[in-house]
């Protein structure tokens, strides 16, 4: 991969989470869209700020549901067809398609494919891991954003994005600070 | 504070809005518009079968009024002890609904009172000569007189009241102690936080052990000659399931006005969403492996019972059953924004509701002679729709009599400054 050069985005740093969702809505509303928010801790209305609820971003939950379907299909077709063509057994008397018995692990395999597709969807559209990312230039974010700050970035790939419109535009929240990020 | 400045403020007066009294009076037309239908049917259509169905559709609808009492009560003693904002939300019309409990005893009267006309080993005082004049087979003659010593008439009284006793103790000072904490501003609010948690926890335990001799007398009985040890289990996550979706029906009608309307936040209702899936999970779960473990025992003894809800047109029955209290509760619930929209979760909760009385019904019609294996249209069978509608809808009219009673929302609660923040001002 060549070497990217330039600035990556515009980093606000904000004190409280209120400010962050008031400036990330304000910047989504503006017509933003590539930017990214950070914080400490969860904060789902900072992803519904910036558009992750609509509907061509639910990829994790498509994906969870799709791997739900299958582990079940998957299971259920295998008892079928170990019990009905492969092994035969007549058990008790019972029909060799006895369904009610095969409920149970075909159960347990939509739960563990659910939640394993949950996991590695959720990282494989996250592009994790990532070894190195742009926004851990910058200083105040190397201390702050695991601990007690909440930050915006604003990226340079962006077709909105403009080094000083962007930068008046976050001022304009009146964060704690705004830097320029390098690739 | 730091985010005081974007914090709402609680009303002053957080009494129950005025609509609440619309509810009591359209519950009382209900009554009287049902009560009447049901009398018609029995009037109108005179048989030798006609006072036992309104007396089984009367223990239909008391056993669905108990689940909306007592199973409030298990709701209510589950959120003092688990903690969480949505019980903050849904703590005073849990506690209406378990001072529901005196209404759901009357109820109970009748049914030991008629016990003899419900319960085949009330009726059956001599199981040998009733085997011999042929009105029982041998199995059924075995149990009865085997099971005499618990189910007898004299203990099914001292047992009902026992346990309409305990809940009724353990309502009372959960109602009690709610008002006084409120009030109070000498003790702090992890004072009473404490009480409660030490009440909660052992009153949890005392109700599993007692809902499980309800159901056993009440329900299961009905059948003398078979048992299931899951049974109980079954019934108490029925319960939490009807209960719950009924508070969360009422929480959600009455966040349309003050005083509820300024701590009821989406947040929240997602939890209760998420909590509705779980108990509908959880039910199907307990359901499915009674059936599978009979049906892989696959003993004469027990499989009847399901034979006798399954064949002969019942399967029509377990199918509704089936769709309503699974797989439609399921499906919608595993979407993030039908749990997010108070109209599309209020759905959700109609759907389990009226899943709750299909599956009553299912557990209770077919253990009659008349009708197992063989269900059939008679008039006779609308006293399963009435009479429990009637008795609903009087439950309803009492809940909102009971919410006008006291503040709907609780004060002097740690939890309570933290509701009234916007949802991101906390982890």
């Amino acid at each position: 991969m060549p070497m990217r050069e330039g600035i990556y985005g515009l980093l606000a740093e904000f004190a409280t989470p209120t400010e962050l969702v008031a400036a990330a809505k304000a910047a989504y509303a503006n017509g933003y869209r590539r930017m990214d928010c950070y914080t400490p801790y969860p904060l789902e209305e900072a992803a519904e700020a910036i558009g992750f609820d609509e509907p061509q971003e639910r990829g994790v939950a498509r994906i969870c549901l799709l791997g739900g379907l299958l582990g079940g299909c998957a299971m259920f077709s295998l008892e079928t067809w170990v019990s009905v063509w492969a092994y035969p057994l007549n058990v008790a008397g019972r029909p060799m398609f006895s369904w009610p018995a095969f409920v149970s692990p075909a159960y347990e395999w939509t739960i563990l494919f659910a939640g394993l597709s949950a996991a590695f969807g959720m990282l494989a559209l996250n592009r994790l891991p990532a070894p190195y990312h742009p926004v851990f230039n910058a200083p105040n974010f190397r201390d702050g954003a695991t601990t007690d700050k909440f930050f915006l970035c604003l990226q340079s790939d962006d077709p909105k994005f403009s080094t000083a419109e962007s930068r008046a535009f976050l001022e304009s929240f009146r964060p704690v600070s705004v830097v320029e990020v390098d690739h | 504070m730091e985010h005081a400045h974007t914090a709402k403020h609680l009303p002053a007066d957080l009494s129950a809005p005025a609509r609440v009294s619309h509810w009591r009076n359209r519950a009382l037309i209900a009554v009287v518009v049902f009560a009447a239908l049901a009398a018609a049917v029995y009037f109108v259509n005179p048989n030798a079968l006609a006072l036992d169905y309104v007396l089984r559709g009367w223990l239909m609808g008391m056993i669905v009024c108990f689940s909306f009492a007592v199973g409030g009560l298990a709701l209510l003693m589950v959120q003092h002890v688990s903690g969480g904002k949505w019980g903050l939300l849904l703590r005073r019309p849990l506690e209406a609904m378990s001072r529901t409990l005196p209404l759901v005893f009357l109820m109970f009267l009748p049914v030991a009172i008629f016990a003899k006309r419900l319960y085949l080993w009330a009726r059956i005082t001599n199981p040998e000569e009733a085997l011999r004049a042929g009105l029982i087979n041998g199995f059924q003659a075995h149990c009865i007189a085997y099971k005499r010593p618990y189910l007898n008439v004299q203990g099914f009284w001292e047992r009902g009241i026992a346990y309409f006793a305990i809940w009724g103790l353990l309502a009372y000072f959960l109602n009690r102690w709610s008002l006084q904490r409120d009030s109070d501003t000498q003790h702090g609010s992890w004072f009473w936080q404490k009480r409660f948690e030490n009440l909660s926890g052992f009153g949890l335990l005392v109700y599993s052990l007692t809902l499980t001799g309800a159901s056993i007398d009440w329900v299961m009985s009905l059948d003398p000659t078979w048992y299931s040890s899951v049974y109980g289990l079954l019934f108490l996550v029925a319960q939490g399931y009807a209960a719950l979706a009924m508070v969360i029906l009422i929480t959600m009608a009455l966040s349309q006005d003050e005083p509820i309307k300024s701590i009821f936040r989406t947040t929240e209702q997602h939890d209760m969403g998420k909590l509705c899936f779980a108990f509908v999970m959880l039910n199907i779960y307990i359901a499915f492996s009674q059936y599978l473990i009979i049906w892989s025992g696959n003993l004469p003894e027990e499989i009847r019972w399901y034979m006798d809800r399954i064949t002969g047109g019942w399967g029509y029955v377990i199918g509704l059953d089936f769709a309503f209290h699974w797989l439609l509760p399921f499906t919608l619930l595993l979407s993030r924004r039908i749990k997010r929209n108070k109209s599309q979760l209020a759905a959700v909760c109609c759907i389990m509701l009226f899943a709750r009385f299909l599956d009553s019904f299912w557990l209770i019609a077919p253990n009659f002679a008349d009708i197992h294996h063989n269900f059939h249209f008679t008039a006779d069978l609308l006293q399963y729709v009435f009479v429990p509608a009637a008795m609903v809808a009087l439950w309803v009219a009492y809940v909102a009599m009971q919410l006008h009673t006291r503040p709907v929302v609780a004060v002097n609660d740690p939890h309570l400054p933290e509701i009234l923040e916007p949802e991101h001002a906390h982890a």
